[in-house]
């Protein structure tokens, strides 16, 4: 199989297993055929992913993603779609409602459902990180344009001083998730001087320090995604190796990747109290399916505590650039004299330049990317209603009446 | 006004630019205290005009230098003093939008609330008032809507016609901002969008706003709840929570995002494109989401029945909405938040599916064995026909959302598990219609199975009898149910319990009257006086005890209506009484001609008369059966 595989062929393939399933009986060779076949699927893909040139080469090729870019997060949603279509297919199509009420099913499926509402409110919380993500590009889009115009006069140099100070703040705020109120703030854009302490305004000063949440977390105050996923891994168990594990194979497979990808997305965007995520949790690093997934869970991993020490914004990879473009930025508009220092001026250009491309890379990728995670929202409660009806059909639910 | 002459060759010092900059640089707030501490539009109109001026000269200047003089020092002059103004002109845009961020008034929020409440407040109970109030709320909120759209408000009339409960829109705008500080707030965005300051002008109306709406959600009492806590909550807790989302996303819709469309709209009329748009999305965008979330979780929340009619509330308070939120959503950036209502709304269609199909599985499937004592109406049976006639309540919502027949027949042919339903004779019934007659199949036919329980085969008739009688009763109460279940089924159903009565008549009193039969009392040959009188006096004693048994044990018995209690007593009156008072009359002679007769005739007809009147009471006979008259 190779390992680029393009979505056609594989709905293809789904269809084919249809009608496969349908004609035979779904017997023990069958279902291990499958599970073979769904595992190797899981690996293509994760390697495909893993294969994406690391972020500090950025500038290798154009059509390249580097890792946790907000184009690599998007294939990393697709994979997440495509294994969770095969799943359901291995889960589902086929198979005797009676064995879902049997164990291991009995027991297993209840977890994925506990998981899957977990990753419902991620989802919702991670889309409202992008929108912090779009609010962080449209404050370096007003940095860019005041910076595109040269010579760079003062007004132009205080207007890009005034955006980028209030980016960083913004980044500073989206990542302060020990604050106690654990709320985002929305990044305010700062008076154009101090606090005002006029006595005229006190009525109206009030208003100013009244906290301006952020314009997107729509989960709850205690809500916190590092628990979230923590919580996701907690019964997520290998099978034991030498039982016959049939089909909780697959089940954990899925709940793998399910875990992966929404502690990556977590890891990547700007989310509510992500404090005490864990860098690390259990893979069978000996399968082969998990093996591209173990490199980049350790990757991200590495990525994720040398951000808890340095205390910068989020992983993912634009926000990290647009944080030291800005931050080098504010330094070069602090000491700038008109008209500035020629080869001072190129340099900045080239910054310039470079914060736009990473506008325009958000500008492009936010809102698809913002459509998948519904997307993803969507499949995953479709999915629970999909298994729902087959115990529904199995008899099972017998809820008392009166 | 002076033209910019000179600005060019002069380098910025022509009279018109040096003027305006002179009145920009004393409001440069990072300069002067006095600057900082006073705002512009709080004090004299006519300095809000000098400066606005000022500002429009620096412009001018702007437009001429760059082509000129680009990347000169005089640009940068210009340059300079534009971005003075600019961040003065976004403090002082800043300070008019909150001095006016008061919340919505929490009285405006009441009475709007209960106002467009009140059309679509339906409990099961208010249920038939329902369809009377939504013509009211159209006349009194046609002052209000918005006239420039009259061919949805004509969409909306005739749909009220098909289905009342739905009401018209109700959109009722409220100034946010008084109309002079929206002129201010104009001619300061007019400004700063033509200085390319567009995103800040964005950046600070959305900041201030969302604030603003933030305050209205708190007092509104819209909680942020995530997806995991309400799959935690309590039904009875999620039911109060409901029914304030309603009250809550009504006023959010109607009046709190109406509204700041509407202010979006006045403030950056005809300022650049779809700006009023990009504002109003990034004020409410987050707000919509976090409203819409909470509906979004129940919709997806774990099946059971006691959610339908909560879930149908919201359903139809949504369905409700839906225009609206097309209205104030408009817009195409506001796909995401349009599309999503519609998805809640298909999903709380699709829960109400689930949750039909889920009772009428937990209907089949009610697994209580004990029987209820005395044969009276089983829990089960008031709980399913409550549930029912709840149904017929949301008749007009259900109707339109129950698209398929109930899986039966076919699928489960065969099985002894599932009743057979003969749809043939059901021809032009609604599928809801006929998932309500499919209930009533599975309830009797699991009910059936609870009266194999009895060890007397009578009282398992007499149950039988009690629970479709109590079915026939709750259908005939409920005017909706009738006309769905239909007569032809009703009939049926009658039937069913007339043919129970008779069985328990016949399981109970044939063995009882076959005492009361001439054969074998008469001695062989001699017609007239060959009665064998120890056949008799057998006879009278059997009779006897037989009768006093009937009555100990069932006069424990119960059927609660008491029409049907009355008629099963004549019936039995009808048949036990003329017996015995003809076997009286040919063999009274007999045993009274003999020693002790009362040991065998002990009950007069009148006795029995009286006695059965104590059956099916459901208390045991205080005294035992006596000879009460004499």
């Amino acid at each position: 199989m190779p390992a680029t595989e393009n979505q056609p062929s594989f709905l293809g393939r789904i269809s084919i297993r249809r009608n496969q399933v349908s004609a035979m009986d779904m017997n023990h060779e069958q279902e291990l055929e499958d599970l073979e076949l769904f595992q190797r699927h899981v690996a293509d893909r994760f390697v495909e992913l893993s294969s994406s040139p690391q972020s500090d080469h950025h500038h290798q090729q154009q059509s390249s993603e580097p890792l946790l870019s907000v184009g690599w997060l998007r294939k990393l949603v697709d994979v997440f779609l495509c294994c969770e279509a095969e799943f359901k297919a291995v889960l589902i199509m086929g198979r005797d409602p009676s064995q879902i009420t049997k164990p291991p099913l009995d027991k297993l499926l209840p977890e994925l459902h506990e998981r899957a509402v977990k990753a419902l409110d991620i989802c919702n919380a991670v889309s409202g990180g992008v929108d912090s993500v779009r609010q962080c590009q449209k404050l370096a889009e007003i940095a860019v344009s005041a910076l595109e115009q040269k010579p760079y006069g003062d007004g132009q140099i205080k207007r890009a001083k005034r955006a980028l100070s209030c980016l960083l703040t913004a980044l500073a705020i989206e990542d302060k998730e020990s604050s106690h109120n654990h709320h985002h703030k929305y990044p305010e854009r700062a008076w154009s001087f101090g606090k005002r302490g006029g006595n005229s305004h006190a009525g109206k000063d009030r208003a100013v320090v009244v906290p301006f949440r952020s314009l997107t977390m729509v989960v709850a105050k205690n809500w916190s995604a590092a628990k979230q996923i923590q919580a996701m891994c907690n019964n997520l168990v290998a099978p034991r190796g030498g039982e016959p594990t049939g089909v909780a194979s697959p089940v954990y497979m899925m709940g793998a990747v399910m875990v992966f990808v929404m502690w990556a997305l977590v890891a990547a965007i700007p989310c509510q109290e992500r404090n005490g995520l864990p860098t690390h949790f259990q893979m069978p690093r000996q399968t082969v399916w998990a093996q591209s997934l173990v490199g980049l869970q350790e990757k991200i991993g590495e990525e994720w505590k040398k951000k808890e020490k340095k205390g910068c914004a989020g992983l993912l990879e634009e926000m990290q650039r647009m944080e030291k473009l800005a931050q080098s930025l504010i330094e070069f508009a602090d000491g700038y004299q008109f008209p500035g220092e020629e080869g001072k001026v190129d340099e900045v250009a080239a910054q310039v330049e470079e914060l736009a491309e990473i506008c325009r890379r958000l500008e492009e990728g936010l809102v698809p990317l913002q459509l998948q995670i519904r997307e993803v929202f969507h499949r995953i409660v479709r999915s629970r209603t999909e298994v729902l009806d087959l115990l529904e059909n199995a008899g099972k639910v017998t809820p008392t009446i009166g | 006004m002076e033209p910019p002459e000179n600005s060019s060759t002069a380098g910025g010092g022509g009279g018109g630019f040096e003027d305006a900059k002179k009145i920009i640089l004393r409001w440069d707030s990072s300069a002067s205290e006095e600057a900082r501490d006073k705002m512009i539009f709080n004090g004299d109109r006519q300095e809000v005009d000098r400066y606005l001026q000022a500002v429009d000269e620096i412009q001018k200047s702007l437009s001429s230098t760059s082509i000129s003089d680009a990347g000169g020092e005089d640009q940068e002059k210009v340059n300079s003093a534009i971005q003075i103004a600019m961040a003065r002109l976004e403090d002082e845009f800043r300070n008019i939008l909150l001095t006016h961020t008061s919340p919505l008034e929490e009285d405006a929020l009441n009475t709007a609330a209960d106002y467009s409440s009140s059309s679509s407040h339906y409990s099961s109970a208010a249920a038939a008032e329902r369809t009377g109030n939504e013509f009211d709320d159209e006349d009194n909120e046609s002052t209000t809507l918005d006239l420039t759209d009259p061919i949805r408000r004509a969409d909306s009339s005739s749909g009220s016609t098909v289905s009342s409960y739905r009401s018209t829109s109700s959109i009722r705008e409220i100034d946010l901002i008084p109309a002079e500080a929206v002129s201010d707030l104009q001619s300061i965005a007019r400004r700063m969008v033509s200085s390319g300051y567009l995103r800040e002008c964005i950046q600070v109306y959305g900041s201030v706003r969302k604030s603003a709406v933030d305050a209205s959600f708190r007092r509104l009492g819209i909680e942020k709840l995530s997806i995991g806590d309400i799959q935690r909550l309590e039904w009875d807790a999620l039911e109060t929570k409901i029914r304030r989302w309603i009250r809550a996303a009504r006023v959010c819709v109607r009046i709190l995002f109406a509204s700041e469309k509407k202010l979006c709209e006045e403030i950056f009329y005809g300022i650049g494109t779809a700006i009023d748009d990009a504002c109003f999305m990034e004020t409410v965008k987050g707000p919509a989401i976090q409203l819409f979330n909470f509906a979004e979780a129940i919709s997806i929340s774990r099946r059971s029945p006691e959610k339908m009619f909560k879930i149908l509330d919201l359903h139809d308070a949504l369905m409700d909405l839906l225009p609206d939120i097309e209205v104030v959503f408009e817009s195409k950036s506001a796909d995401s938040i349009r599309v999503q209502a519609a998805e809640i709304l298909s999903r709380l269609a699709e829960a109400a599916r689930g949750i039909l199909s889920e009772f009428e599985n937990a209907v089949l499937r009610e697994p209580s064995r004990v029987p209820v004592p005395g044969g009276t109406i089983h829990p089960l049976t008031r709980y399913v026909m409550n549930y029912i006639s709840l149904i017929s309540d949301y008749k007009q919502t259900l109707i339109e959302l129950i698209m398929s027949k109930p899986s039966t027949g076919s699928r489960y042919s065969g099985d002894p598990t599932t009743p057979d339903m003969e749809f043939a004779e059901l021809e032009g019934k609604t599928p809801l219609a006929l998932h309500l007659i499919w209930i009533i199949v599975i309830l009797q036919f699991n009910l059936d199975g609870k009266s194999k329980h009895y060890k007397d085969a009578a009282l398992a008739h007499l149950f039988m009898m009690n629970n479709v009688h109590y079915i026939v009763q709750k259908v005939k109460g409920s005017p909706e149910l009738r006309e769905m279940i239909g007569d032809d089924y009703l009939r049926k159903l009658t039937g069913k319990f007339r043919q129970s009565a008779t069985s328990y008549q016949r399981a109970t009193w044939v063995s009882v009257l076959y005492c009361l039969r001439d054969e074998g009392l008469h001695v062989s040959g001699s017609f007239s006086s060959g009665v064998s009188k120890s056949a008799l006096r057998e006879r009278f004693k059997t009779f006897n005890a037989m009768f006093e048994e009937v009555h100990r044990t069932q006069a424990t018995w119960l059927i609660p209506d008491s029409q049907l209690r009355e008629e099963l007593r004549i019936s039995i009156s009808e048949k036990l009484i003329p017996a015995y008072r003809s076997f009286l009359g040919r063999f009274r002679s007999h045993i009274e001609s003999g020693r002790h007769p009362e040991n065998y005739i002990k009950y007069s007809v009148e006795d029995l008369e009286s006695a059965v009147l104590d059956f099916f009471e459901g208390c045991p006979v205080s005294q035992h059966l006596r000879r009460r008259s004499q």
